[in-house]
């Protein structure tokens, strides 16, 4: 989730209205945003991941002087403009760019920085960190259009926040930038946005140029987006164009259009979208009709344009910054958000059926009371495991992350010994006689198909004195609690000593296995007191249990 | 103890009053104690405890023991100052110098006080420095000297007074005898006890410190006097084989629910990215999906069967968010990072129907373990499905769950997630640290239910809580690996708080 951070007066200036503290963090809840922090007049918040509009102060004084009142919803004009913008010769890799223009700018320090601002967090969020969107902004009157999006395997101009002149290579070789985002070109095929002099608007998306960069004295910006996505281009183009806009008494926006093939034939393409709402839907999603309640003002406050309201539908027009918004869903929460959560109300209804354990957890506690009984005591631990001692205790296949933070937990368990191992070493240290068991999943590696879970019960004696005798007195218990008949058969196993392990069948399928570890596997675990351990398959125990 | 209307008493207290009921008129303790051959420090307790039982009252007084002291001794065998101060001058002619009467023997005190004493007599002068044996009452003096000696003689062995004899203050202040406070205790047997004892229902009893089976079947416990244990003395305490503190609180959670109707369900830790995300109308390329938030797997296949699924996601996905949707995208295999797919699955398999279902079971995503973040961890997830199900009676199912968990006071903001809409996040007010973040559910998306060809008439609402957090509250963990932990030493030392033991 983004943070960010505004003037407060900055914000009243947007919204054309003066803000207590307490009504900006009120309103900013509806907007999805958590006020942070304050300190003098910048205030931090944090703002959620669906509304990209509030990632700075345009967006966020628009919303609020909307929702107070002060401010009218936006209607959008896009001009015509006498320029295009051709991309016949884009990147393959990259290929699409569209470009947006907004004149009659007034921008000062702070409104320069909270564009850049905005820019910085949609790369970060919706632009995938540059890999989907690279955006870029600059002083139409420094290039002279038209503008070209090309591919070339070199240039030379003067990157942004750099004295000297650099190639391309240069440039991913030796800027910050450039080290950070080279794997997104292709060497040799690298993308660039040029006027009609062949003067560098930008490296896109790695760096942006010097000597054409949008600057307090900006009247007229031109603004470009480049990248793979081109449904998600055109929002990132219109929320950054919407924004921009608003710093402009008289902002006038005009639209480009473009050569070469593209699935749009102009940018920017600001069009409200026009949302139709059953009242139905809304009583049927809400449990209420806010409107009903409330009145068709609750929807104003949120940047809607009531197209039409009747007793069963409210059809609406949706900001074209509001990107969120995919359907009446969308609407029906702003709808409910307006009218305010704690004021919902809401009870649970009664249950349509009984509640229940499944059978198997069911089951799984029973056998936890038999264990603790018997003097046992329970431990956890992690799923995720270290695959050396999974390949140390098992011979079958497990489950591989393939990109883990750390390898001690970077595969899955498919039995509970190693862990139960894992619970010995810990506390071999502190204690001399352990009698511990632990109830959990596991995960066996299939052929062909999702790895199915399976749940085991798993035990272990260890110290001075325990046997495989001690084993089996645990398991002759536990079966005879829960009445099942089981026979032994010897069994070789690599985590085991041979002639000290079994097999548990019951009905002459095997459900475990019980048995003294050993020696070879204790020393490779730095275990050093003599452990016998069992492990039974929880599920296969149950069926047979049942039938 | 009364048994059988014969009244048991331990073997000495038996004795003693059985030797009272001789005497009857009562006793010192000390002839008690020579008597019966007990030590008087031992028989104390047992005369409190008859006391108590109003089988005997005590009666303390005070006496004098008088005894010729250590100086008393050496006069005996000395002779009296005074009388050696006279012998002196007589086998002298019947002067002395001071200075010589002080060499023989006598110190400066004993010799002022000897000469104060034979001038009181009128047997001395003292004249310029020389002392002088004079005509006085000789026989008066001698005799006084010889009762004096005669009293120290008899009380070579402390005698006792009641009261304290005259002469006594006299020969104190001389030093002569010494006068010790002693407190008599005399015993008297009370009329209960002679009657019990006359009616032969005092019983000898046998002190034990265990009962015994072999004195149970074999009735000596009527006899028994059980030893009296010190409660203030330390114990040392077991340690209880326990569940582990986080199976205890999941057994606590997962009551709750079943109470409020919920059905238990479960579902594959090895998932598709078609069931852990297309399916939830997340975009293949939602950061959310990013190799740093989600742990991928090479070594399995998720075999995806469900194909109607499959192509239903496509659809959405291509005309809602117009992307080129990819199916070897939504074919990889992952780790699930939420229980969503488990309700979803559920969904697709019930279909169109009145039910709730909850899920309490692990979710992973890529971390490095530290007191706060974990790479592996619970969720408590769950879903309403119906005709009639709202948002606001999801709103409802959270003030209820947080009732029952023991938090009265809810309260709700809206909040965003890829497959609810509308989306909330819950908030419970705790004692000590304030507004906690622990709710977060939403209805889901129609998109989503398209997915799973749920009929439209029909509502979903959602939610998915991190409930280690508050598995930690409940517990009073700092440390949210201790929820995992194998150490016996973490696992003993945990408390189980009183909102499990109230409401589990």
């Amino acid at each position: 989730m983004p943070k960010v951070e505004v003037k407060l007066w900055d914000v009243e200036r947007v919204a054309e209205t003066p803000l207590s503290l307490e009504e900006l963090a009120r309103i900013l809840e509806t907007l999805k945003c958590d006020l942070e922090e304050v300190r003098g007049d910048t205030i931090v918040y944090e703002a959620s991941h669906d509304r990209p509009d509030m990632f700075s102060a345009e967006g966020l004084g628009r919303s609020v002087g909307v929702y107070k009142g002060s401010r009218k919803p936006i209607k959008y004009v896009v001009e015509d403009s006498p320029t295009y913008l051709d991309v016949s010769e884009a990147p393959e890799y990259r290929p699409y760019a569209f470009l947006a223009i907004v004149e009659n700018l007034e921008l000062d320090e702070e409104a320069v920085r909270q564009i850049f601002q905005l820019q910085e967090k949609l790369h970060a969020t919706y632009c995938g960190d540059r890999e989907l969107v690279s955006i870029g902004l600059y002083d139409l009157d420094k290039v002279k259009p038209p503008i070209k999006y090309v591919e070339v395997e070199n240039a030379s101009y003067r990157p942004l926040g750099y004295e000297n002149v650099m190639s391309l290579d240069e440039i991913l070789r030796t800027t910050e930038k450039g080290l950070k985002y080279a794997h997104l070109v292709r060497h040799r095929r690298y993308p660039l946005l040029i006027d009609s002099e062949g003067q560098v608007l930008s490296f896109p998306p790695i760096l942006n140029a010097e000597d054409n960069k949008v600057t307090e004295e900006t009247r007229r910006a031109v603004i470009d987006v480049t990248g793979t996505e081109p449904y998600l281009m055109m929002k990132m183009l219109n929320v950054i164009t919407t924004s921009v806009s608003e710093r402009s008494r008289n902002p006038v926006i005009r639209k480009v259009s473009i050569k070469g093939s593209s699935p749009f034939p102009y940018s920017p393409v600001l069009e409200e979208t026009v949302v139709e709402v059953g009242r139905g839907h809304v009583t049927s999603l809400l449990g209420i009709d806010p409107i009903q309640v409330k009145g068709p003002r609750l929807l104003e406050s949120m940047g809607y344009w009531i197209q039409s309201l009747s007793e069963d539908r409210v059809v609406v027009k949706v900001p074209p910054y509001r990107v969120d918004v995919l359907s009446y869903v969308d609407v029906i929460e702003d709808l409910a958000i307006s009218y305010g959560y704690n004021e919902l109300g809401g009870e649970i209804s009664n249950p349509p059926h009984f509640g229940r354990i499944n059978p198997l957890e069911r089951f799984s506690e029973y056998l936890r009371e038999i264990m603790l009984g018997l003097g046992l005591q329970e431990v956890l631990n992690f799923m995720l495991t270290d695959p050396e001692i999974l390949a140390l205790t098992s011979e079958e296949g497990f489950v591989r992350v393939r990109n883990p933070k750390m390898k001690t937990y970077s595969a899955v368990r498919n039995s509970l010994l190693p862990t139960i191992l894992t619970s010995v070493k810990t506390n071999s240290s502190k204690r001399r006689r352990l009698e511990i068991f632990e109830i959990g999943d596991v995960v066996r590696l299939e052929e062909n198909t999702l790895p199915k879970y399976a749940k085991k019960l798993a035990y272990g004696l260890a110290g001075d004195g325990y046997t495989l005798t001690d084993g089996l007195v645990v398991l002759k218990s536990l079966m005879k609690t829960i009445g099942a008949s089981y026979e032994l058969r010897k069994t070789s196993r690599k985590l085991l000593i041979e002639g000290r392990a079994a097999e548990i069948l019951v009905n002459g399928e095997s459900v475990g296995v019980v048995g003294e570890v050993s020696p070879e596997v204790l020393i490779n675990l730095s275990i050093y007191i003599p452990t016998t351990v069992a492990e039974v398959d929880i599920v296969k125990l149950f069926s047979k249990l049942s039938t | 103890m009364r048994v059988l209307e014969s009244l048991v008493l331990p073997p000495r207290q038996f004795r003693i009053v059985k030797y009272l009921g001789e005497v009857r008129e009562g006793a010192d303790v000390s002839e008690v104690s020579n008597s019966l051959g007990f030590k008087e420090s031992d028989l104390m307790r047992d005369l409190a405890e008859l006391e108590s039982k109003r089988l005997i009252r005590l009666e303390k007084t005070l006496r004098y023991l008088v005894k010729t002291s250590e100086l008393g001794l050496k006069y005996l065998e000395l002779g009296l100052p005074e009388e050696r101060v006279l012998r002196y001058l007589i086998a002298n002619n019947g002067r002395a110098r001071l200075e010589e009467l002080a060499s023989a023997g006598l110190n400066e005190d004993e010799l002022r006080a000897s000469l104060g004493r034979l001038r009181r007599y009128g047997l001395i002068k003292l004249e310029s420095g020389l002392v002088f044996l004079a005509e006085g009452a000789l026989s008066d003096f001698l005799g006084e000297v010889g009762r004096v000696k005669e009293i120290l003689r008899n009380h070579v062995k402390p005698v006792s007074y009641d009261n304290l004899p005259d002469w006594v203050a006299d020969l104190k202040r001389r030093g002569f005898v010494d006068v010790d406070d002693v407190k008599i205790i005399k015993v008297y047997p009370t009329q209960d006890l002679l009657k019990l004892l006359s009616e032969g229902r005092v019983v000898e009893g046998v002190l034990i410190t265990n009962l015994t089976s072999e004195a149970l079947v074999t009735g000596t416990w009527k006899k028994a006097i059980f030893k009296e244990f010190d409660v203030g003395v330390e114990v040392p305490a077991r340690t209880p084989r326990l569940r582990h503190p986080y199976t205890l609180f999941m057994k606590y959670v997962k009551e709750i629910l079943v109470e409020m109707g919920f059905e238990e369900v479960r579902g594959p830790y090895v998932e598709s990215c078609l069931w852990n995300f297309d399916a939830l109308f997340v975009p293949q390329y939602h950061p959310s999906r990013k190799e740093t938030d989600v742990y991928y797997v090479d070594n399995a296949r998720a075999e995806v069967k469900e194909v109607d699924v499959l192509e239903r996601t496509k659809k959405v996905h291509t005309e809602v968010w117009k992307y080129c949707w990819r199916e070897d995208v939504a074919r990889m295999t992952v780790l699930r990072t939420h229980t969503t797919p488990v309700s979803l699955r559920t969904i697709y398999e019930r279909g169109a129907g009145e039910y709730r279902v909850f899920s309490f079971d692990r979710v992973f995503r890529p971390d490095t373990p530290d007191p706060t973040h974990l790479m592996e961890f619970h969720q408590l997830e769950g879903i309403i499905v119906g005709r009639r199900v709202t948002f606001r009676e999801l709103l409802g199912f959270f003030k209820e769950l947080a009732k029952r968990l023991g938090m009265e006071e809810v309260r709700f903001k809206p909040a965003y997630f890829p497959f609810t809409e509308p989306s909330v996040e819950g908030f419970v007010k705790h004692p000590k640290l304030g507004w906690i973040e622990v709710f977060p559910g939403g209805m889901f998306r129609p998109e989503v239910l398209a997915s799973v060809a749920l009929p439209t008439d029909y509502k979903v609402a959602a939610w998915g809580i991190g409930i280690d957090r508050l598995a930690m509250i409940v517990l009073g963990f700092d440390d949210i690996r201790n929820l995992y932990s194998c150490d016996l030493d973490v696992i003993e030392s945990t408390k189980i708080p009183g909102v499990i033991l109230k409401n589990a």
